[in-house]
């Protein structure tokens, strides 16, 4: 609620006509063993940067251990038939190439980026990660005792401790509810577990390669049919998964740091995933919201009434579901403050429709940062990944501004009302809980609990 | 061997601001950079952290385009804007459709020309601010550390020793007079570089670089305090409590060469040698294989941008069992490993690369993923403001292609010395257990 005169710029040169796009041209192919490649040419750097993707992460293998995908990963780059950990550093060094291996809910990676001129023995590196990694016990023993102390280590960061318990909330039995093992869990990793994520995880019909850089297609196109064509595997099965729980009415979860100087506040409800076909205007309504620097919540809350260097929203669009949230780390006295106006601006998008000077504004805010995402190479393989593991249109990238700037303001009142589901945000407060319980318990029914996750109310 | 040749074009106009163009029209964007030449390092005295408060001021209103106008405009053009404190350079920066370029220069010129901003946006951004120090540093489990603990125990110039971030007191102690007062002093024409990169013809760029700014007035050159330090002749040792974190932990900072001599190269190499990456000789020696740590990096903080005083800084986080100084002394052997041996050929040739395939990447830099050519605008501005020489970015690369194991070894005996280092120790007050 701005109680301030918004006051307008004069003399401001008017845009110049949009320079039409140039889309990278795409080239979507199949080894000979039908392993699913994605290549886009960008020759900003002599460089190319790659993700080898296997349709598994920590949800697929939830039931076993949370984080297992994850570890899995970890102890992926540090030996090989071939290699071991050492040789591996020194030999990425030699290739002037980054690599990381690792996991997130729905996929398992492998990425990298190197000099292109360097492509086939890269490449090469990445398929022996890929199909011959030994897990050795010592490099197992290592990774695991370091991934205790990370584990420690985050439960003393408020981000952490306000995403874990919001993902709790929204996804109850649903393995996206686990972000993270506990200390137990990850004591209970055994090597032979990893293995077998390895053998069900990495495999060539679970498979997906994106490359994107400074190459000719057909070139980088025989270097991966001579490394990866001879690798046969099955598709892992299916596994059923329970349902996301469903929390009704507001609630508040207030997770108890002593010594708190500040209070992390994160607000969510479930929405949508990026298939769906409200997808891009659910986007545009968390742009104005609170998806940009110029948006609504940021105005406010900073601009305005200083409570907060950091408020923002989104959507997180995870494989099987989505979920819409809010986030603001503010000072301790303003915790119920900057909720009322978290919600003003909220229940505001829901019912009363946006003027079209600023829903135009907001097409183009996304517009724009839809063609500056694609001018890097690193930029473009994420969009790339994204249309990949989500299964978007071919079209993706040609269609959506079109898309995007067809929308009115009915549209988001629509999407303001559908997926802004104000009456059942669930709100984590993370912070000292002398100095905020009694702001908190304005909000809903109050649940508290320790930065182990134990209730403590 | 693949290389890189970025095309620049560069002037100074009538009023001093050097303008740097590096046309590429490959993608519809365009990234527009002003920065000028006033860091943390050399703010006023009693004023700690005013340079990083005045760049959040910077977008509270200039003469034409009030508050919320700047970023209203930007955003709604299709682009992205920030601005950024450091030690010796403070930038304000955009990216955009190439179609949003002009109105980019008028809001850039506008807010160089005249400052328009009252006591209610200067409590507002305090506010700000404060929350800004709290999340990232006070409310965070080993925050600033080490880039806020290691310089009061490392320099003795107040320059390079105080708060960057700026002691609470001294923030509510800033007033609207130092905000104008700083502004007519550093942020003048003759005292910043204008860089536009990507889709525009340098001709163009030129010609609308002098329309925006041309006619604003140049002022007297500012007057930089000193920021030299005495010659440090004993390791200095500090500590800072940790309030959330249960893991012991210490940085060890050895003062850099200067900027563009011989030895600098060969401390970059060296510095990539001890912590790049998982190929790292300490993250390897600490981490992989006597497993005392849990982290261990570091690094010349921004190595092309600081212009005074600094180090080469490691940053360890160790496991309970191991005693600070049983973790000291296995850091110690590291260094006195390159001390006595140097680094092997092979070794540099990996170095080398690496440096190389890094070097290419910075350039193409996006910030955050959404500032494409950030790294070279950082680059182009600091090579322009410190040297005057922008057609460095084409050449820096040989000189660190040209270091040879002799090198390696000599700067390591020269700079690795105790008696040129600081260590910070940062102690958790709670110990493991206790936490959980």
């Amino acid at each position: 609620m701005a109680t301030r005169t918004v006051e307008v710029a004069t003399g401001v040169p008017a845009l110049a006509s949009e320079r039409a796009a140039t889309w990278p041209k795409r080239t979507k192919a199949r080894l000979s063993n039908g392993f699913e490649v994605i290549l886009a040419e960008s020759h900003s750097i002599p460089k190319f940067h790659g993700e080898l993707f296997f349709r598994s992460g920590n949800a697929t293998f939830a039931d076993r251990a949370p984080g297992l995908a994850e570890m899995t990963a970890n102890v992926v780059r540090t030996g090989t038939t071939k290699r071991v950990s050492r040789q591996i550093e020194e030999d990425l060094r030699r290739l002037g190439a980054d690599l990381s291996s690792n996991a997130g809910a729905d996929t398992s990676a492998i990425s990298f980026a190197g000099l292109s001129e360097f492509a086939e023995p890269l490449l090469a590196m990445v398929n022996e990660l890929a199909r011959e990694a030994v897990f050795p016990e010592k490099e197992f023993e290592r990774e695991r005792r370091q991934k205790l102390e990370e584990v420690k280590l985050e439960r003393t960061q408020p981000g952490f401790l306000a995403s874990e318990r919001l993902r709790k909330v929204l996804f109850g039995a649903h393995p996206y509810a686990q972000v993270s093992p506990s200390e137990e869990q990850v004591a209970g990793y055994k090597r032979e577990d990893l293995r077998t994520v390895y053998r069900e995880a990495y495999t060539p019909e679970n498979a997906l390669l994106l490359l994107v850089g400074d190459f000719d297609p057909s070139d980088i196109l025989k270097s991966a049919e001579k490394v990866l064509s001879d690798w046969k595997g099955a598709k892992p099965s299916q596994k059923t998964v329970p349902p996301v729980s469903k929390p009704r009415g507001r609630r508040v979860y207030l997770v108890h740091v002593p010594g708190a100087v500040q209070t992390q506040i994160l607000a969510g409800c479930h929405a949508i995933t990026r298939k769906h076909p409200d997808w891009v205007k659910l986007g545009l309504a968390n742009s104005l919201y609170g998806g940009a620097f110029n948006s609504r919540l940021v105005m406010n809350i900073r601009e305005d009434k200083g409570y907060t260097y950091s408020p923002r929203s989104g959507v997180s669009a995870l494989r099987q579901h989505g979920y819409f949230s809010v986030s603001a780390a503010v000072r301790n006295d303003v915790v119920a403050a900057s909720l009322t106006e978290i919600f003003y601006e909220i229940d505001k998008l829901r019912s009363v429709p946006v003027p079209p000077a600023e829903l135009a504004d907001a097409q183009n805010y996304l517009c724009g940062v839809f063609s500056l995402g694609l001018a890097t190479q690193d930029g473009l393989l994420s969009q790339l990944s994204t249309i990949a593991l989500n299964e978007l249109p071919d079209d993706y990238l040609e269609s959506y501004r079109a898309k995007v700037r067809a929308l009115t303001p009915e549209d988001l009142l629509e999407a303001a009302r559908k997926y802004f589901d104000s009456a059942n945000m669930q709100i984590v407060v993370v912070g000292d809980r002398a100095q905020i319980e009694s702001q908190a318990a304005l909000f809903g029914e109050l649940e508290i609990y320790d930065a182990q996750g134990k209730r403590a109310d | 061997m693949n290389r890189l040749q970025i095309a620049i074009k560069n002037t100074a106009l009538a009023n001093g601001l050097k303008v740097v163009i590096a046309p590429d029209s490959t993608a519809p964007v365009v990234t527009v950079g002003v920065y000028y030449k006033i860091g943390f390092r050399l703010e006023p005295q009693g004023r700690s952290g005013f340079a990083h408060l005045f760049e959040h001021m910077m977008f509270q209103g200039s003469a034409n385009a009030p508050k919320m106008q700047h970023i209203k405009l930007i955003n709604s053009s299709g682009g992205v804007l920030n601005g950024s404190t450091s030690y010796d350079v403070t930038n304000y920066y955009e990216a955009v459709p190439s179609n949003a370029l002009e109105r980019v220069l008028w809001l850039e010129a506008d807010r160089m020309r005249a400052l328009k901003v009252d006591d209610d946006n200067l409590k507002n951004q305090r506010d700000v601010v404060k929350e800004e120090v709290r999340v990232n540093v006070m409310n965070q489990p080993y925050g600033g550390f080490p880039w806020l603990d290691m310089p009061p125990v490392a320099f003795r110039n107040w320059a390079n020793a105080h708060n960057f971030y700026g002691d609470f007191a001294d923030l509510d102690a800033a007033d609207l007079s130092d905000v104008q007062v700083f502004f007519k002093t550093y942020y003048v024409p003759n005292n910043a570089v204008l860089l536009i990169l990507g889709d525009v013809k340098a001709d163009e760029g030129m010609v609308l670089a002098k329309k925006y700014f041309e006619d604003i007035p140049a002022a007297p050159a500012p007057q930089f305090a000193d920021p030299t330090e005495p010659e440090q002749s004993e390791e200095r040792r500090g500590e800072v409590e940790e309030k959330f974190g249960t893991l012991p932990a210490m940085a060890i900072g050895y003062a850099m060469p200067k900027r563009r001599t011989t030895d600098w190269c060969a401390m970059a190499l060296l510095d990539q040698a001890l912590h790049g990456g998982r190929a790292g000789r300490l993250y390897r020696e600490l981490v992989l294989e006597k497993q005392i740590a849990v982290e261990a990096d570091g690094g010349v903080d921004d190595l092309f941008g600081y212009n005074g005083p600094t180090q080469m800084t490691t940053r360890i986080l160790h496991k309970p069992e191991y005693s600070s100084e049983a973790t000291l002394a296995a850091f110690d052997g590291a260094i006195r490993e390159v001390r006595e041996h140097g680094i092997s050929a092979d070794e540099l040739e990996q170095l080398k690369v690496k440096w190389r395939s890094d070097y290419f990447a910075t350039l193409e830099g996006g910030r955050g993923g959404y500032m494409p050519k950030y790294g070279l605008m950082h680059l182009l501005a600091c090579f322009t403001l410190f040297d005057n020489e922008p057609q460095l970015v084409n050449t820096i690369l040989d000189g660190f292609l040209a270091v040879t194991r002799e090198e390696i070894l000599a700067v390591a005996k020269k700079y690795l010395r105790n008696e040129k280092r600081a260590i910070v120790f940062r102690r958790p007050v709670k110990a493991a257990k206790e936490a959980a």
